[in-house]
């Protein structure tokens, strides 16, 4: 039995659907089940395919979480070295030029970018990856290649947030008392630079990064579906678009999981970046 | 962002704009500033004199579809053959009305909530804050996605689900400084001389409250917009006829190997507007948190 048929049911198929889905219950009674069911594993049956939610979210999670991870990385592999880079120039103009590609990061939506992206490929270098997704562990060079355009439209815009962020960040730390020490007893730049000054910097980078996760989790959903990737964002909006509401609660509670875990992770991180941070 | 109202020290209740000059000079030493607010001023303009500038009605069909700027239209047309310099400024409109809009909402929601839990604590506090979390443990397209998709897409929704979004960032922010001055002793003097709580959260805390507050407005503005550029490219914002930059770029994508254009210059229009609210609230930041500025 297929939603999407309601006009054509007689009554009393109407209400055998309806008890079929729990829907003849009162709206409290079917959330305190829905809770119940979701704390045993259950996230209840599309009311597309009848196949039950959890299988279907189990098997797109992967994917999405590939997508996040390489976009934080490539964010962080590019956007940290250039803002320790842009942390050796002082100048004001260095300032504003970096203030500028920060904000510019966080004002160019990746919508457009990932637009633009399949434009320059297809027009300039005639390539398009290829159309159905591949596993990372069937195939890892097609899957490869068709994460580079998703993960660069993601990792663009953080990565210049991450410039700026660094810079800032390892300006405090340049101005601390102990980088002064550091050089007076003859250390060379680079290694303040990067043991005694990035080793502090990274505190607060490592947070932005995490309240990132957030952006990045949004701009997931549109990036899969622009580009076909069938995760957990592609499954979210067609949920929606087809009134799937088991599928978009069940996709909605996973964003919401994968959000605090991330959270969560940024917190633990802090004490094996900063020793003096202890959690009792 | 939050930092900034653990900084903020106690401003006395005072009332008329404090020291002008000492603004005028500030602003002029934060040149970004004044890069953001005239690219602000500019959209503005352009939304509010949308039907004069416009050159042609950014819904009917008035030439050949697709064609590239120059052919007799400025920015050339759409898919449908519509004249997209008409659209795009048409979108302005669309863009700052459902962003201020949806922005007014989360700081009404926001700010009444941050302050009153500072202001009265214990379970007041404890509900409206815990309440707020829930809120910010969804990344905020998703939880927009998710409310859109019980309403219905549609403009007012996408506008009531914005503003739900961004409630929780008001809140945290102006229940901080609302804490930091409710038990100084000018509260409590204001409280000895009869004054009613009304008075004293409207007289005494939101003066404090309101810098970061601005600064926050403006910051939100930016991705008010931008989320409402996603909501309306997913299909599930401003629906169509009606011209709206990300529903253009979203029409865009079946064509933009025909002609890129239509793909390119409403990306353009998003990324200058959001800069440019982004720009200003940096600015604003910059020059009303001491903190940051002496960095």
């Amino acid at each position: 039995m297929f939603a999407g048929t309601e006009g054509q049911l007689s009554p009393a198929q109407r209400a055998q659907v309806l008890h079929q889905f729990g829907l003849d219950r009162p709206l409290a009674i079917q959330y305190v089940l829905w809770l119940w069911n979701v704390l045993r594993g259950n996230f209840g049956w599309s009311f597309r395919s009848g196949q039950p939610v959890a299988g279907l979210l189990a098997s797109r999670l992967p994917v999405t979480i590939e997508l996040a991870v390489l976009s934080v990385g490539a964010a962080a592999a590019a956007g940290v070295p250039l803002g320790v880079l842009a942390s050796t120039a002082r100048s004001v103009r260095a300032k504003t030029l970096v203030q500028v590609v920060g904000l510019a990061g966080l004002s160019v939506p990746n919508f457009w970018i990932a637009v633009l992206l399949i434009i320059v490929a297809s027009y300039a270098f005639h390539w398009l990856p290829a159309l159905i997704f591949a596993s990372p562990f069937a195939q890892p060079w097609v899957n490869l290649q068709q994460m580079l355009l998703p993960v660069l439209s993601l990792a663009l815009g953080l990565a210049a947030v991450v410039v700026r962020m660094t810079r800032s960040a390892m300006l405090e730390a340049l101005g601390q008392e102990y980088v002064r020490v550091a050089r007076a007893k003859g250390l060379a730049a680079r290694a303040v630079l990067l043991r005694h000054a990035m080793r502090n910097a990274l505190i607060p980078v490592v947070t932005v990064l995490g309240l990132q996760m957030g952006y990045l989790l949004g701009g997931v959903v549109i990036t899969e579906q622009i580009f076909g990737l069938p995760g957990l964002g592609w499954t979210l909006l067609n949920g929606v678009y087809q009134r799937d509401y088991p599928v978009v609660q069940g996709a909605v509670m996973l964003f919401a999981v994968m959000f605090v875990l991330t959270n969560l992770t940024v917190d633990l991180l802090y004490t094996s970046l900063d020793p003096r941070i202890r959690y009792q | 962002m939050s930092d900034a109202d653990a900084s903020r020290g106690p401003v006395a209740a005072r009332r008329g704009a404090p020291r002008p000059a000492w603004r005028a000079r500030a602003l002029r030493r934060t040149p970004v500033a004044l890069v953001g607010a005239a690219t602000v001023a500019c959209i503005a303009c352009v939304a509010l004199a949308a039907p004069v500038l416009a050159p042609r009605d950014p819904v009917a069909q008035t030439a050949t579809p697709l064609l590239p700027p120059g052919h007799g239209s400025l920015a050339g047309t759409d898919e449908l053959g519509r004249d997209e310099l008409s659209r795009l400024i048409y979108g302005a409109r669309v863009s700052l009305y459902v962003g201020v809009l949806a922005v007014g909402i989360a700081l009404g929601l926001g700010a009444t909530s941050g302050i009153l839990a500072g202001f009265y604590g214990g379970w007041v506090d404890n509900v409206t804050m815990r309440t707020m979390d829930v809120l910010f443990s969804l990344p905020a397209l998703v939880l927009a996605i998710a409310i859109t998709s019980i309403l219905g897409p549609g403009v007012t929704n996408v506008m009531v689900a914005v503003g739900i979004v961004y409630a929780p960032t008001f809140a945290r922010i102006a229940r901080g400084p609302t804490l930091a001055v409710v038990g100084l002793p000018y509260i409590e003097a204001a409280r000895a001389l009869g004054a009613s709580n009304r008075t004293i959260v409207l007289r005494h805390i939101l003066p404090n409250v309101s810098a970061p507050l601005l600064v926050q407005t403006t910051v939100s503005l930016s991705t008010a917009i931008l989320t409402e550029a996603a909501l309306s490219f997913l299909g599930l914002g401003t629906q169509p006829p009606t011209a709206s930059w990300g529903l253009m770029l979203s029409a865009a994508r079946q064509y933009m190997l025909l002609d890129p254009w239509i793909a390119v210059l409403p990306g353009c229009a998003i990324a200058v507007t959001v800069l440019g609210f982004n720009l200003l609230g940096d600015g604003l930041r910059d020059l009303l948190d001491p903190r940051i500025r002496t960095l």
